[in-house]
């Protein structure tokens, strides 16, 4: 106890300013806060200079006003005039600003010799990085973030694709939202929510799908949580396989097993169709109905469910598109989902799947869904996405402030870099794709690099990837060396004793990782490479909202720490100067060539020279020159700097004003959408303006639990802590509310194991075993025959246990099924691999 | 078995993570009886914000309540522990350790 009393101590400079600024955030609105008096936009304290960041933490994109003074960032406060969160913090965000002084930060680039990392000379390491990736040539893998900001992914984006042609260029997003993309661009024909927060400020209704965003997404529940507590009446609908925090808030709790959420939405659609309470006029304009296969190519009249699901299983899947189907089809196909089925695959009582169906009929409703993780992590994933946009297209609750669907991303730039500047092996910046042979020459010409430069193969997906790292060459494990950038895939990839600690006995495997605290994968990384965060540096992010929003360099970094953008650009300079034909553009120029306002080259890739010039702006506005095509076009960089966030598309007016979009495709919000339309769907994937209505059947889950392994696992985050813990873990008010893993149970499933309340257990799955306190009737309660254990703790690398399943379209692993057994020390292990011999 | 108190802090004190700043000498112990008070204006949870640290880590039952989100000290049950002084996460500590308020003698013996 008394060390975490002298922490206090220690840090109390840091802490009396944040407080200061904690004790104003309030959005005033509440009972309880309008007692206090109306307070300044930032505290006022001597000597503190301030300016505008968006959170380091998740996908709300919340803004904060940093406190700077002596070069140290010594307060933080919410920022008022910012939209998302108006002024108000959660408990990670009132702390982002000691993320930066752990004591452990790397300040020294270090490179692996006889088994040891030893430091080494900046000018040694881009050199050994270099070298090793000419020498790989197309085994070389980029794997960056939906943390890294937007022109760090461009950066890395363009040496990739448009330099040295190699498509193996990955993002941990793909662990993350995957499945919302591809359920995003199989209904509408174009990625990312069409709605915004603001509909949190209008709805009546809140439906979470596998979603507990009291603890995941703080700020955009006390939206609603506010409203309720000022008297207005929302009904909250919780469909979930965990009581949660915001199950305790909930009006109606749906307890659903794995895999019931495809049941539950089809359902959804069959009440509709039964009660004739579907919103016809919305269905007849706006939708297609589609599949994976088009019975009629065999079948003359409609088919049955079960025909069907033979028929697909034995044809296979025609792509993420499918193939269009009638609506009789539609119709016959979901009639299998009566609230009685449904009971029996979901678990959910068919008397609550009539509320929830008659809740859509209610036209006077406005409904928001919410989701995250729950429904992206999952080996249906993709077909989940769809089935929630289908529920509300077909029910017309879409497109109205406060009535549709969204979904929420869990990384600050999952959007902003992996999403919109393509990121991932398969794309290319502004919704365009490697494939198209229209789409390379879009940006081949942007890059100016002669036509054929980019490789039309996509590379490896994220799961293929770190599975080809860990596969000896001469086995066919043909990726050799991986640079990481701004995530820690050795504590968060799944199953990552397969996917990457293995990698420890190849000695021909070369890990490159920039990164800021020691980590699960530095300890495996031959060359380490400091970086810079946050505020240390310039950048740009993108929330789950379309909104980008832009942030200066307050701070010096430590040490030798330097910017992940000037290490990918100084990495590509070496390449230059090694000769790497990739690295010139068609007319001899090097590929990255920044101007000054004179029209003279800027040597930026010297570290000495790198903030002459803002790199940031010039990568940024060049890359802007994508965002069009997609209408996802972003703001001029001068204009974000002026703003905390803007929502595109960005549309610049007559009079050189800029614009922002809070809803897309709805007529007076959206500006691409034809006059007397209403609603149009204008990327549609069937060329007439229409969504896309999906049938997509229920699945069973990858691995099931058995006799021997007879629970589900489930894994997330908590409120505490984030993602892998590198940065939360080492705020000392954070670590001390939450600071170890537990796995926590039912208790009448740990009862029927012996099991109490703190005792030490084994938790068991067909990847290994890890040790780790139960915790019953805790923070949160899981149904029967589900577990729940957090990955934060690097201590308890849940991860080695996961399974590394996949969704078929999105290739998102699912961290949120797999089987597994909780067991007393006392007792016989529960499985051991002979037992599948 | 590990008490309600042990549960989350024994992990900690095996010295997990390496972001501890070094630290000067610990105050004198007080051991005068103590109370703990939540000041609603410092509290995370008044704001919505879901935390429930002091309620979760609290390791006499019923000391703490939630109601509706909102912690509440029980001070017959308080201990004063001051466990959840120290683990409360807010910008500024929320929870003060008072003397308990004298009992007051309602004519009885």
């Amino acid at each position: 106890m008394q060390m975490e009393r002298r922490d206090f101590m220690k840090l109390a400079a840091m802490t009396a300013a944040t407080g200061l600024a904690g004790s104003m955030a309030s959005r005033g609105s509440t009972a309880l806060a309008s007692t206090q008096p109306p307070l300044p936009d930032r505290p006022d304290i001597p000597g503190v200079t301030w300016e505008k960041a968006p959170c380091r933490f998740c996908g709300t994109g919340c803004h904060v006003q940093v406190g700077v003074q002596d070069d140290k960032v010594v307060a933080i406060a919410g920022d008022r005039q910012a939209d998302v969160n108006k002024g108000l913090l959660c408990v990670k965000g009132y702390h982002v600003g000691m993320i930066l002084y752990g004591q452990d930060r790397l300040t020294k680039p270090m490179a692996r010799r006889d088994g040891e990392l030893v430091e080494i000379e900046w000018d040694e390491a881009i050199d050994i990085a270099a070298k090793r990736i000419m020498q790989s040539g197309d085994k070389f893998g980029f794997y960056i973030s939906g943390q890294s900001t937007v022109p760090e992914g461009y950066a890395a984006q363009k040496l990739m694709k448009g330099g040295l042609s190699n498509n193996h260029i990955e993002a941990n997003a793909r662990l993350c939202m995957a499945s919302a993309v591809t359920g995003f661009l199989s209904t509408y024909g174009v990625d990312e929510p069409a709605s915004c927060y603001d509909d949190l400020d209008h709805c009546d209704t809140l439906i979470l799908w596998g979603n507990n965003p009291a603890e995941m997404h703080p700020i955009l529940f006390s939206r609603v949580m506010d409203r309720q507590a000022r008297g207005e009446k929302i009904t909250v609908i919780d469909i979930g396989s965990r009581h949660t925090r915001t199950t305790e808030r909930a009006d109606h709790f749906l307890p659903m097993q794995p895999h019931g959420d495809l049941a539950i939405a089809n359902c959804i659609a069959q009440q509709l169709i039964e009660q004739d309470a579907y919103d016809h006029d919305f269905v007849e304009k706006h939708c297609n109905f589609r599949a994976d296969r088009d019975p009629s190519a065999k079948f003359d009249a409609p088919i049955d469910h079960d025909t069907y699901v033979a028929y697909v299983k034995e044809e296979g899947a025609s792509g993420l598109f499918g193939q269009a189907i009638s609506f009789e089809q539609y119709k016959k196909l979901v009639s299998y989902y009566t609230p009685e089925k449904t009971e029996e695959l979901s678990g959910v009582p068919a008397s609550q799947l009539r509320m929830l169906a008659s809740t859509f009929a209610d036209k006077s409703k406005k409904i928001v869904s919410l989701w995250c993780m729950g429904m992206n992590q999952h080996t249906a994933g993709t077909a989940i996405n769809n089935l929630v946009h289908n529920v509300h297209l077909m029910s017309g609750h879409w497109g109205k402030p406060g009535d549709g669907p969204q979904s929420l991303t869990g990384q600050p730039a999952a959007c902003g870099t992996v999403r919109e500047v393509g990121t991932l092996a398969h794309a290319l910046p502004g919704g365009r794709i490697v494939k198209k042979e229209a789409h390379r020459e879009h940006a081949e010409g942007f890059w100016n690099v002669p036509k054929g430069r980019i490789n039309p193969k996509p590379g490896y997906h994220t799961v293929k990837m770190f599975e080809m790292l860990c596969t000896p060459t001469d086995q066919g494990g043909d990726i050799d060396t991986i640079w990481v950038q701004v995530t820690n895939p050795g504590q968060t990839l799944p199953n990552t004793k397969k996917l990457f600690k293995a990698k420890a006995k190849l000695k021909d495997k070369f890990l490159i990782v920039s990164e800021i605290y020691p980590t699960a994968t530095t300890a495996l990384a031959d060359l380490v490479l400091p970086a810079a965060m946050w505020v240390e540096k310039n950048g740009i992010y993108g929330n789950s909202e379309r909104r980008t929003q832009q942030w200066f360099k307050m701070v010096t970094p430590p040490g030798e720490a330097r910017d992940d953008c000037w290490q990918t650009l100084a990495v590509a300079r070496r390449l230059y100067e090694l000769g790497h034909p990739g690295l010139k553009d068609k007319d001899g120029e090097y590929l990255f060539r920044i101007n000054d306002d004179a029209g003279n080259e800027v040597p930026y890739w010297e570290w000495e020279h790198y903030y002459d010039i803002n790199v940031d702006k010039a990568l940024f506005d060049e890359y802007r020159q994508f965002t069009f095509l997609k209408h996802k076009n972003v703001a001029p960089y001068d204009e974000l700097v002026k703003h905390r966030g803007m929502r595109w598309p960005v549309i610049e007016t007559k009079d050189g004003q800029f614009k922002e979009t809070r809803w897309r495709f709805v007529e007076g919000a959206d500006i691409y959408v034809e006059k007397g339309s209403g609603i149009q769907f204008y990327h549609s994937v069937t060329k007439d303006n229409k969504a896309q209505m999906w049938f997509r059947p229920h699945q069973w889950p990858a691995e099931m639990p058995d006799d021997t392994l007879s629970l589900n696992l489930v894994t997330g985050r908590v409120l505490e802590h984030w993602h892998s813990g590198t940065m939360t873990m080492r705020v000392p008010q954070l670590r001390r509310a939450m600071p170890s893993a537990y796995v926590e149970m039912n208790p009448e499933d740990a009862r029927d194991r012996g099991i109490s309340n703190g005792d030490i257990v084994r938790v068991t799955t067909r990847r290994g075993e890890l040790k780790l306190p139960a915790w019953i009737n805790g923070r949160a309660k899981p149904l029967r025959g589900q577990v729940f254990v957090p990955f934060f703790d690097e201590n308890a690398p849940i991860n080695d246990l996961t399974l590394d399943a996949i969704d078929p379209f999105s290739k998102q692993p699912d961290y949120k099924k797999c089987a597994v057994e909780v067991s007393r020390l006392d007792q016989p292990h529960a499985y051991s691999p002979e037992d599948d011999k | 078995m590990l008490s309600r108190r042990e549960l989350l802090f024994g992990r900690l004190r095996a010295g997990v993570s390496r972001a501890v700043p070094s630290t000067p000498p610990p105050p004198p112990p007080d051991d005068s009886p103590k109370v703990a008070v939540i000041q609603g204006r410092h509290c995370l949870a008044y704001r919505e914000l879901m935390c429930s640290t002091c309620y979760e880590r609290c390791p006499e039952e019923g000391a703490i309540v939630i109601e509706r989100g909102i912690p509440q000290v029980v001070a017959d049950l308080c201990t004063g522990c001051s466990d959840c002084h120290d683990v409360c996460p807010a910008p500024t500590n929320a929870i003060l350790m008072l003397a308990p308020r004298p009992t007051i003698n309602r004519g009885k013996p």
